[in-house]
C-alpha cells in the first residue's frame, strides 16, 4: 500500500505537472499593445539577402487599421498598381497598431530586422533620427529636390532636423470638433465656441438616455499629448519654452494646469470620459449617440460612413480659449531605414506622394501633402476645408527626441490628477522637474 | 542504475544530445545570459554594446515604485486565486466523486475553460465586464443590486478583480481534475469505519479526505503558487496596466520595461529576483512535500 | 430517502455550478452571430434573436485568406512542438531512469529549476538569441523555443512512467543480445505511449494558445499564428469589432476541442495506467 501509493503520488504529480505547465506557460506575456492587420499579400518577406536578380521585396509597415477604408486603398488599389507599374519589387505592408509601431521600429532596430518602409508619426522623427536609423533623403537620393518641391513645405518640415530631411511629409491632419446635432438641439446646446462653453455644453450633454443608459458630453480615448494639447494650447498653456529646453513653468504653469483641471472636474461629473479600459470605444460611442462630442480628424467621416451611415453629426473648429483655437497638428511622414533596399524603396516613396496615391488616399479622409493633389477635385468634393481652416493654428508636439517618453509620462501624470490621486498642480510640477531633465539630455 | 560500456555508452550519449543541445542552447544559455545582463546598463541604442553597473540594476528595481505596485499586486492574485481555486476546485471533484451518472459530463463541462485559450479568455471576460457591458446590465437592469454600472475595468482594485476571476475560473478545472484522481485513492474503507464510529460527514472530510490527499494539496499549492506568478496574458489583455500603471503585474511590468522602454538590464534583473523568490518559495514547498511523502 | 435528497442536491450544485462555468463560452458563441452593430444595442441580448443570427462573421474570418494561413501556422508550430518534444523529451528522461552517467544530477535538479522559473522572464534573453539565430519574423523559429519550454515538463512527467516500467523487461531485452537503442524503441517507448501521448495533449494546447512570445517575434499578418491574429482585432480604441474576434475564437478552439475530447478517456487512462502499475 505504501510503495504504490507513492506511485500515485509520483503519476498524479507527474500528470498534475504537465497541466500545470500548460497553465503556466501559456499564461505567458502578452504585448503592451494589439495590432491591427488586414489581407497582405505576402510574396516571399525578408529578403535579406540582396538577391543578384533584380527581385526586390519591400516591406513597408504601417498603422492603417486594420478594416479601414485606408487599408482597403492600400491593398487593393496602391500596392498592385505600384508592383505592375515597377516590375520586380513585391511590397509585403504589414499593419501595426499606432502605439505598437513605434515599440517595434525600436525592438527591429535592435535586432537589424528593420523594414524598408515606415509610415511614421511625424512625432517620431526625432526619436528616431537621433537613433541614426533613418536615411537622410537629401543627401542619398539625387532627385530629392523635386520630389520635395512638390510637397508641402510646411509638412516638409516636420522630417527636417539639422539642416537634413528624413522623410517625405505623406498626409497632414488636425483634429477638430465633431457633434452630435440630434444630441446639442435635444440639450438646448449651442456649438461651444469658446472653452467655457464647451465645458458647460459637457455638462449640459451628459446624463441619461431614453434607455437609462449614461450619456457624456464628450469623449477623449486618451490622456496622452495627442489628446490633451488642443486643450492645454487652446487655454493658453504649453508643454514647453520655444526652444523646447525647458518644462518647468510652461508644463506647470498656471494655464496648462488649469486645462487639466477641467479635465479632471469634467471627468469626475461624468461629463466626459473615454480613456478607461471599460468604456465604449469611440466610434461606437458616438454612433450610438452615447459620446455627443469628439475631436477627432478627417478619416472619422469614412470610418462613420461605414459603421453609423444613419447618423446626423457635423463639426466646429475647436473651441477657444485664452489661446485661441489651437489643436495638434497630427499627420505622417514616410522614411526609409539604413537597412532598407534603397532604390526601390524610394521609388515606393516616391510613389506614396504621387498625385495618384495621394489622391487615393484623400478619398479616405488623408489630407494630401501632394501640391497638385490637394487641387484635384477629389479633395474639394472631400470637404477638407474645416480641417485646412484649423491647420492655420495648429501646432506640433514638441520635436524632441524623447518625446515618446514625455508623452508616456504625461499621460500616466494626467491618469493620477483624474483618478483623483493627486492635485493637478502637484502633478504637473513633479512632471515638469522630470521632463526638463529629459530635455537636458537632447 | 546501470552501468554503461562500449558502444551502449555512446548510444546513450546520442539519445541524450538532441536534449541537451536544446536545453543548452534555448534555455540554459538564456538564464546565464539574463544574470549576467542584469549586472550592465543594456538599454535602447545600446542592444550591443553595455556598461557594467553592478547591483544598480537591482537598486533600481527595488526602489521602483511601479515595481512595488506590480509586485503587490502579483501577491494578492497568488493569495485570493491559489486558495479559492483550490477550496473550489476540491469541492467539484467531490461532488463528481460522489455522484454516479454522468461523471465524465461534469469532468469536460469543468474542464472547458482550463483549454480555453488566455488570450480568448481574456477578451471574453474584458468584454463580459466592460461598463457597458452584459454583467453590469445584468446587475443594474436585470437584479437591480446597483443603480450605477460598476466600473471594473477603471481601477485598480476593479481590474485586479477581473484578473483574478479570471485566473479562479480557468483554474477549477485543473483543481477538480488533480483532486479528483487523488480522492480515486483514498480507500473507501476509511470512510466506512469513520461512519462507523459515527463521524459525520464534516468530520469525514477533515479526519479521513484531507489527510488522505494532503500531499496532492501541497503539490497543487506549489504548482498554483507558480502559476500565480505566471500571471500576465489576462491582466495585459484586460488592462494593460491601467490606469496608469496600477494594475501591472510583475510579468508586464517587466515586458513593458524591456519592450517599451527599452530597458533590457533593468527587466533582466527583475526577472532575475522572480525567479529568487519562486525558486526560494518552491524549494521551501518541495522540502514540505518530499518530508510529507517520506512520514 | 434521504440519501436521495442529497444526490439530487449534488446534481443541483454540479449543473449550477457548471453553467457559471460555461457561461462565458456561451456568451461568446452567442456574440459570435450577432451582426457587429448589434454590440452596443440596448438592451443587451445573451441570445441574439433567431432571425438576427447571422453567419456574417464567420463569413468573413472564412473570406481571409489570412486567417487560414494564420490557422495552418498553428497547426505547423504545434505539431511541430509536439513531435519534437515527444522524441526529445522521451529519450532524456529513458537515459536519466535507467542509466548512471556524469552530470546526470545536474540534468535533474536543472529540469526541475525550470519548471519553477516562469517562461516569460527568460524572454529578453531569448529575444536577443533569437536575433542572433536570424529567426525573428519566422515560423519555424517559434519551435525550437516552444520545445525548450516544454521539455522540462515533459521528461519529468516521462521519466515518472518509465520508472513504472518494470526493470526486467529491459534486461530480458538485454539478454536476448539488445542494445540500448533496442530497449528504447521496442521496450521503452511502447510501454510509456500513454505517458507519452496525455503529455502531448498538454504540449498541443501550450504551442497552439502561446502569445507572449509569438507576438514579440512575430511581425508580418502572413505568418502570425491564431492568438496573435485574434489579438489583432483588439485593442485599438476606435472600433473593436468583438463580432470578427469571437468568430475567429470558435475557430481556434475547435482543433483544441477536438483534441482534448478525444484524447480525454486516453488522457485519463495513461494517468491510471501510471499509477497502477509497479
Amino acid at each position: 500500500m505504501k510503495k504504490c501509493s507513492g506511485r500515485i503520488q509520483t503519476a498524479i504529480l507527474s500528470a498534475a505537472m504537465c497541466m500545470a505547465l500548460a497553465g503556466s506557460m501559456t499564461a505567458g506575456a502578452a504585448e503592451s499593445s494589439v495590432k491591427d492587420e488586414d489581407s497582405v499579400k505576402t510574396q516571399a518577406s525578408g529578403t535579406e539577402a540582396a538577391a543578384p536578380s533584380e527581385e526586390v521585396t519591400l516591406n513597408f509597415w504601417h498603422h492603417y487599421s486594420a478594416q479601414s477604408p485606408e487599408n482597403e486603398t492600400l491593398m487593393n488599389d496602391l500596392i498592385p498598381k505600384f508592383e505592375k507599374e515597377h516590375p520586380g519589387i513585391t511590397v509585403n505592408a504589414v499593419s501595426h497598431e499606432w502605439a505598437d509601431l513605434h515599440d517595434k521600429i525600436l525592438i527591429s532596430a535592435q535586432s537589424d530586422t528593420l523594414p524598408d518602409v515606415a509610415r511614421l508619426d511625424s512625432a517620431w522623427v526625432p526619436e528616431f533620427q537621433k537613433m541614426g536609423i533613418l536615411v537622410p533623403l537629401n543627401q542619398e537620393m539625387s532627385d530629392f529636390g523635386d520630389v520635395s518641391g512638390g510637397l508641402l513645405e510646411s509638412a516638409m518640415t516636420t522630417a527636417q532636423i539639422g539642416g537634413d530631411s528624413y522623410a517625405l511629409a505623406l498626409n497632414t491632419n488636425t483634429k477638430i470638433l465633431y457633434y452630435n446635432v440630434q444630441g446639442l438641439k435635444d440639450a438646448g446646446v449651442d456649438v461651444p465656441k469658446t472653452m467655457d462653453e464647451f465645458a458647460e455644453a459637457c455638462r449640459k450633454l451628459s446624463g441619461t438616455n431614453k434607455n437609462g443608459q449614461q450619456v457624456w458630453g464628450y469623449d477623449e480615448p486618451g490622456l496622452s499629448g495627442w489628446n490633451l494639447c488642443p486643450f492645454i494650447w487652446s487655454m493658453g498653456g504649453a508643454i514647453t519654452n520655444e526652444d523646447q529646453t525647458k518644462a518647468t513653468g510652461y508644463l506647470n504653469g498656471e494655464k496648462t494646469v488649469a486645462a487639466i483641471q477641467m479635465f479632471a472636474d469634467l471627468a469626475k461629473e461624468g461629463a466626459i470620459t473615454g480613456w478607461n479600459s471599460g468604456d465604449i470605444p469611440m466610434t461606437d460611442g458616438f454612433g450610438t449617440g452615447r459620446y455627443m462630442m469628439l475631436l477627432e480628424g478627417p478619416w472619422k467621416v469614412s470610418e462613420l460612413a461605414g459603421a453609423y451611415p444613419d447618423l446626423e453629426y457635423a463639426v466646429a473648429p475647436v473651441p477657444a480659449g485664452d489661446g485661441g483655437s489651437v489643436s495638434v497638428l497630427g499627420g505622417e511622414d514616410i522614411g526609409m531605414f539604413k537597412s532598407a533596399h534603397k532604390d526601390a524603396a524610394w521609388k515606393f516613396m516616391k510613389f506614396m506622394t504621387s498625385e495618384y496615391a495621394q489622391e487615393a488616399m484623400a478619398k479616405c479622409g488623408q489630407i494630401p501633402c501632394n501640391k497638385e493633389a490637394l487641387e484635384s477635385d477629389t479633395v474639394k468634393k472631400a470637404d477638407f476645408a474645416p480641417y485646412i481652416e484649423q491647420l492655420k493654428t495648429a501646432k506640433s508636439r514638441p520635436t524632441v527626441a524623447s518625446w515618446s517618453e514625455i508623452d508616456s509620462k504625461l499621460s500616466e501624470a494626467v491618469t493620477g490628477v483624474v483618478n483623483g490621486d493627486t492635485t493637478a498642480q502637484d502633478a504637473m510640477d513633479q512632471l515638469a522637474a522630470e521632463v526638463d531633465e529629459l530635455l537636458a539630455e537632447e | 542504475m546501470m552501468k554503461l560500456k562500449g558502444w551502449n555508452k555512446v548510444r546513450v550519449l546520442a539519445l541524450l544530445l538532441p536534449g541537451l543541445l536544446i536545453f543548452g542552447i534555448f534555455t540554459f544559455y538564456p538564464i546565464v545570459r539574463l544574470f549576467w545582463m542584469s549586472f550592465f546598463k543594456w538599454d535602447f541604442g545600446s542592444f550591443f554594446d553595455q556598461k557594467f553597473i553592478g547591483f544598480d540594476n537591482y537598486r533600481t528595481v527595488l526602489g521602483d515604485e511601479n515595481f512595488r505596485v506590480a509586485f503587490a499586486n502579483t501577491i494578492v492574485y497568488t493569495l485570493v486565486t491559489v486558495p479559492a481555486q483550490m477550496m473550489l476546485g476540491l469541492f467539484v471533484a467531490m461532488l463528481i466523486n460522489s455522484i454516479t451518472h454522468a461523471k465524465i459530463f461534469f469532468r469536460v463541462a469543468y474542464y472547458l475553460p482550463v483549454i480555453t485559450s488566455w488570450v480568448i479568455a481574456s477578451l471574453v471576460f474584458k468584454y463580459v465586464f466592460n461598463t457597458e457591458g452584459m454583467l453590469n446590465y445584468f446587475l443594474t437592469n436585470v437584479v437591480h443590486v446597483t443603480s450605477q454600472n460598476v466600473h471594473w475595468l477603471d481601477s485598480r482594485w476593479g481590474g485586479m478583480t477581473v484578473a483574478m476571476l479570471l485566473g479562479i475560473w480557468k483554474g477549477i478545472g485543473w483543481n477538480m481534475v488533480v483532486f479528483l484522481a487523488a480522492l480515486q485513492q483514498v480507500p473507501q474503507s476509511l470512510y466506512e469505519s469513520a461512519s462507523m464510529d459515527g463521524a459525520g460527514a464534516w468530520q469525514r472530510f477533515v479526519h479521513v479526505t484531507l489527510p488522505g490527499i494532503r500531499g496532492t494539496i501541497l503539490f497543487a499549492l506549489v504548482m498554483l503558487t507558480i502559476g500565480g506568478f505566471n500571471v500576465y496574458t489576462s491582466t495585459k489583455l484586460i488592462t494593460d496596466g491601467k490606469p496608469g500603471h496600477a494594475t501591472e503585474v510583475v510579468l508586464t511590468w517587466m515586458y513593458y520595461k524591456a519592450f517599451s522602454s527599452g530597458k533590457f538590464g533593468y527587466s533582466a534583473a527583475l526577472s532575475f529576483i522572480i525567479a529568487l523568490v519562486l525558486a526560494v518559495l518552491a524549494v521551501v514547498q518541495f522540502g514540505l512535500m518530499q518530508r510529507k511523502e517520506d512520514d | 430517502m434521504r440519501k436521495k435528497r442529497t444526490a439530487l442536491w449534488m446534481y443541483v450544485l454540479l449543473i449550477a455550478g457548471m453553467v457559471i462555468v460555461v457561461l462565458p463560452m456561451v456568451y461568446m458563441i452567442s456574440t459570435s452571430l450577432k451582426p457587429n452593430g448589434a454590440l452596443y444595442e440596448y438592451p443587451p441580448k445573451f441570445f441574439p434573436k433567431l432571425k438576427e443570427i447571422t453567419l456574417e462573421n464567420y463569413r468573413y474570418i472564412l473570406s481571409q485568406g489570412r486567417f487560414l494561413r494564420n490557422f495552418l501556422n498553428s497547426v505547423l508550430v504545434s505539431v511541430s512542438t509536439v513531435a519534437l518534444s515527444a522524441v526529445v523529451s522521451s529519450a532524456l528522461a529513458f537515459c536519466i531512469a535507467r542509466f548512471r552517467f556524469p552530470g546526470r544530477r545536474f540534468l535533474f535538479a536543472f529540469i526541475i529549476l525550470t519548471m519553477i522559473i516562469p517562461g516569460t522572464t527568460m524572454i529578453v534573453p531569448q529575444y536577443e538569441l533569437a536575433v542572433k539565430l536570424h529567426t525573428i519574423n519566422s515560423i519555424g523559429g517559434l519551435i525550437p523555443f516552444y520545445t525548450a519550454w516544454v521539455i522540462p515538463y515533459s521528461t519529468f512527467m516521462i521519466k515518472g512512467f518509465v520508472e513504472n516500467i518494470p526493470r526486467e523487461l529491459d534486461e530480458a531485452a538485454y539478454i536476448d543480445g539488445g542494445n540500448v537503442f533496442t530497449v528504447y524503441f521496442h521496450v521503452v517507448l511502447p510501454l510509456a505511449k500513454p505517458g507519452i501521448a496525455s503529455i502531448s495533449i498538454f504540449n498541443f494546447l501550450t504551442a497552439w494558445e502561446e502569445f507572449p512570445w509569438a507576438n514579440t517575434v512575430i511581425n508580418d499578418d502572413m505568418k502570425r499564428t491564431l492568438p496573435i491574429a485574434i489579438s489583432g482585432f483588439f485593442g485599438q480604441h476606435q472600433f473593436t469589432q468583438w463580432g470578427y474576434v469571437f468568430a475567429l475564437s470558435v475557430f481556434s478552439l475547435i482543433p483544441i476541442l477536438i483534441v482534448f475530447i478525444s484524447c480525454q478517456k486516453f488522457f485519463v487512462k495513461g494517468l491510471t495506467a501510471g499509477s497502477v502499475k509497479g
